[in-house]
């Protein structure tokens, strides 16, 4: 699905991001984890094409993304509050994304009725717009957005950071069972161990911008990761 | 405590974060600010001389008492407008060990260092103290200048209250600046006499000096009734939003046009739930005023279009060039969605034609009031409307693509400053520039309609171009997106 080939990004003479070579493969769900300034997010951004690689090309279903916008036709991404446009009231915000994905708005309000339980009923027919509600509603809408292009590939940028734990349980059983009716792949960036390596089935950890460690979760991961995390 | 508190503003103006980027931009502020200082200064020294002048033979003082209230009428008005309330700055002492009143009357000291309020007393207290002092006594002059501080303090108050009762309702403003625009209008059709009335009320003062504690109570009064609503609303989001039901909305007539109406409909729900992009649009009908100042008699009788010809392309092209200034910016805090999305960018600069060329007919055709006064400004304008549409569009998106300064849009945008990099400052001379050499050899030549016909075909043939344009600024839009969507992102 996704392949990064020598992929490098400074800023004032720091190395952010440095990968020699990375491969993910249709269907994973991969966890990226890392401590602050690990290069997550630069990463998702360089994925995402909203950042110029100094060298290197990220291949995503073997076409460069900065140089083709084919994989915005499959892949749907949330990384923070400024991927809402947030003047728009969320049916608003929903309808002209659906709109993107050549979606009727009657086709996006039955589409929404699945996620009634994860709003909780505090997003729909609120009326607010999207800036006057709470972080973790936001990022409730954002997500929900995201799910709702019906992407293969999906990139979140901490998605439990902000959300009541209830929806963070949601969300889990969300990409567990996307993952396995759609072959959903799933890229998550998280500072919550206990959640990444509970949906994620590799895990990807990153320091200074390199790839320290990358292995398959089985019983023992979350061990390994807090002993390294702690030392 | 209200020092330390003032103290703290005073750091927080010095050290804010866009302060090194936009020191230029203060500076120009001062500079305007000194302008009108001057003006006043000058205005409050030869007042008497001014008022001989223009109204000879008739009573001078009579004459200054009728532009008093006048005066704070207008002052109302744009105050109105302008002023600020300032309130944000106290949202970290409300939960600190601080009593209400000291943040109350942090907030009231903090109103009256306003430059507002130092005008009138420029601009009225050198003729009250000379003129009035040399013919009542020096007690009625005194009391003139009580109550011309009063109602100073009445305006600032009372436009700040408000301001605060009806936060984001602009229906409001328009009361009050519908309201002074009646009063003018029936002064200036001699049915109601603002400029009488007042006369009568100084009349009275400079008669019986003690009249003048009346804009004293008025003054303390609404000082009052303003500290007394913050007390009892002293809650940040009682004071910073209104929370009126928002609905979802639809432009049915945008629908039409497919995948850009959708996104010139997106863009259309930005202008209209933002302040600083409301703003914008509102000053773009108020320079429908413009023509007043330019269009004499005089150019319009010789043909002398070159003469007239900037104020034709300001007004017609007001929406493009204030709204298309700070382009691409209007959208910094959701830029990278945008990018994300699968938003075709020919699209995407498509709808922005779209919607400049919906505001510049509409600004046109609201424009055409002046065929009454001469059919010739109407082809002035039909030209400067072409220019516009045609190629001031594609200027200022050209110019978009180089800036890279992210836009607060959630503050008000008279002297608003914030965002504003070199390409605004800029911008500006190409677009009067080009016009203007176009018309030059035909109005040396003394063929003034050839030459508003050759800006007009220069306009339409642009206008013509514009899929090759398009491509062009999808082109350079795709090059320059990494870096505007770097700058937007600070």
């Amino acid at each position: 699905m996704i392949t990064i080939r020598d992929l490098k990004k400074s800023y004032a003479g720091r190395t952010v991001v440095n990968i020699n070579n990375l491969n993910i493969r249709t269907g994973e769900t991969i966890g990226l984890v890392g401590n602050n300034g690990a290069g997550k997010t630069t990463l998702f951004r360089m994925l995402l094409d909203l950042i110029r690689p100094d060298s290197g090309e990220v291949l995503s279903k073997d076409s460069n993304v900065a140089k083709n916008s084919g994989w915005k036709d499959y892949t749907a991404s949330y990384l923070d509050e400024g991927f809402l446009i947030d003047y728009l009231t969320p049916e608003e915000y929903f309808i002209f994304i659906g709109s993107l994905q050549q979606m009727s708005p009657a086709h996006v309000n039955d589409y929404l009725r699945q996620y009634d339980e994860f709003f909780n009923g505090e997003i729909l027919n609120r009326g607010k717009y999207i800036r006057d509600f709470s972080k973790g509603n936001q990022n409730k809408v954002g997500i929900a957005a995201a799910l709702m292009q019906k992407p293969e590939l999906l990139v979140l940028d901490e998605p439990f950071a902000n959300l009541d734990p209830t929806t963070q349980i949601r969300l889990k059983t969300l990409i567990k069972s996307l993952k396995k009716s759609q072959r959903l792949t799933t890229l998550i960036s998280s500072h919550d161990l206990n959640h990444v390596t509970d949906v994620c089935d590799r895990i990807i950890l990153l320091e200074k911008g390199l790839v320290i460690k990358d292995f398959h979760t089985d019983e023992n991961t979350l061990k390994e990761l807090e002993a390294y995390f702690s030392e | 405590m209200v020092t330390t508190f003032l103290g703290h503003q005073w750091k927080a103006f010095w050290r804010s974060r866009n302060k090194a980027g936009s020191i230029a931009a203060q500076v120009v502020l001062v500079l305007f600010m000194l302008y009108f200082l001057a003006i006043a200064l000058a205005l409050g020294i030869f007042m008497s001389k001014i008022i001989e002048e223009t109204f000879p033979g008739s009573e001078v003082i009579a004459i200054f008492n009728g532009y008093i209230l006048y005066y704070f009428l207008f002052d109302l008005g744009v105050r109105a407008q302008l002023q600020e309330l300032p309130t944000l700055s106290i949202v970290p002492y409300l939960h600190l060990k601080i009593e209400r009143k000291t943040i109350i009357n942090f907030l009231n000291t903090r109103a009256i260092f306003n430059f507002f309020n130092l005008l009138p007393l420029i601009v009225m207290v050198p003729f009250s103290m000379t003129r009035v002092g040399a013919a009542y006594g020096p007690f009625a002059a005194i009391m003139y200048v009580v109550s011309i501080v009063a109602l100073t303090f009445f305006n600032n108050f009372f436009v700040l209250y408000l301001k605060r009762k009806s936060i984001n309702n602009i229906a409001y403003f328009m009361l009050i600046l519908g309201l002074v625009g009646t009063f003018a209008a029936l002064d200036y059709f001699h049915i109601i006499s603002v400029r009488e009335a007042s006369n009568f009320v100084f009349a009275a003062i400079a008669r019986q000096p003690f009249l003048g504690f009346l804009f004293v109570f008025a003054a303390v009064g609404i000082f009052i009734i303003n500290s007394n609503y913050l007390r009892a609303n002293l809650y940040t989001e009682e004071l910073s939003t209104k929370d009126d039901k928002k609905v979802s909305t639809d432009y049915p007539f945008l629908n039409s046009f497919g995948k850009v109406g959708e996104l010139a409909a997106l863009e259309l729900k930005l202008i209209l739930r933002h302040k600083r992009s409301r703003g914008s649009i509102f000053m773009g009908f108020a320079f429908l005023a413009y023509g007043f100042i330019f269009y004499k008699s005089g150019p319009i009788q010789h043909d002398e279009f070159g003469k007239m010809l900037f104020a034709a392309l300001f007004m017609t092209g007001i929406t493009i060039i204030s709204y298309g200034q700070f382009m691409f910016a209007w959208q910094s805090a959701h830029f990278d969605g945008l990018l994300v999305n699968k938003i075709d960018f020919k699209n995407f600069i498509k709808a922005k034609f779209l919607l400049f060329t919906i505001s510049c007919t509409t600004i046109t055709i609201l424009a055409s009031f002046y065929g009454f006064i001469s059919y010739k400004l109407l082809l002035l304008h039909l030209a400067a409307y072409f220019y516009n549409i045609g190629f001031a569009t594609v200027l200022v998106l050209y110019f978009a693509t180089m800036n890279f300064k992210r836009l607060d849009i959630t503050k008000k945008a008279s002297f608003n400053f914030q965002g504003t990099g070199a390409t605004q400052w800029i911008l500006g001379f190409p677009f009067i520039l080009i016009p203007i050499f176009i018309y030059i050899p035909f109005g040396i030549a003394n063929k003034p309609y050839w030459g508003l016909l050759a800006i007009g075909t220069f306009g339409l043939i642009s206008l013509l171009m514009r899929n090759f344009w398009i491509n062009l600024l999808v082109k350079r839009f795709e090059k320059q997106r990494y870096k505007i969507a770097e700058g937007f992102r600070e």
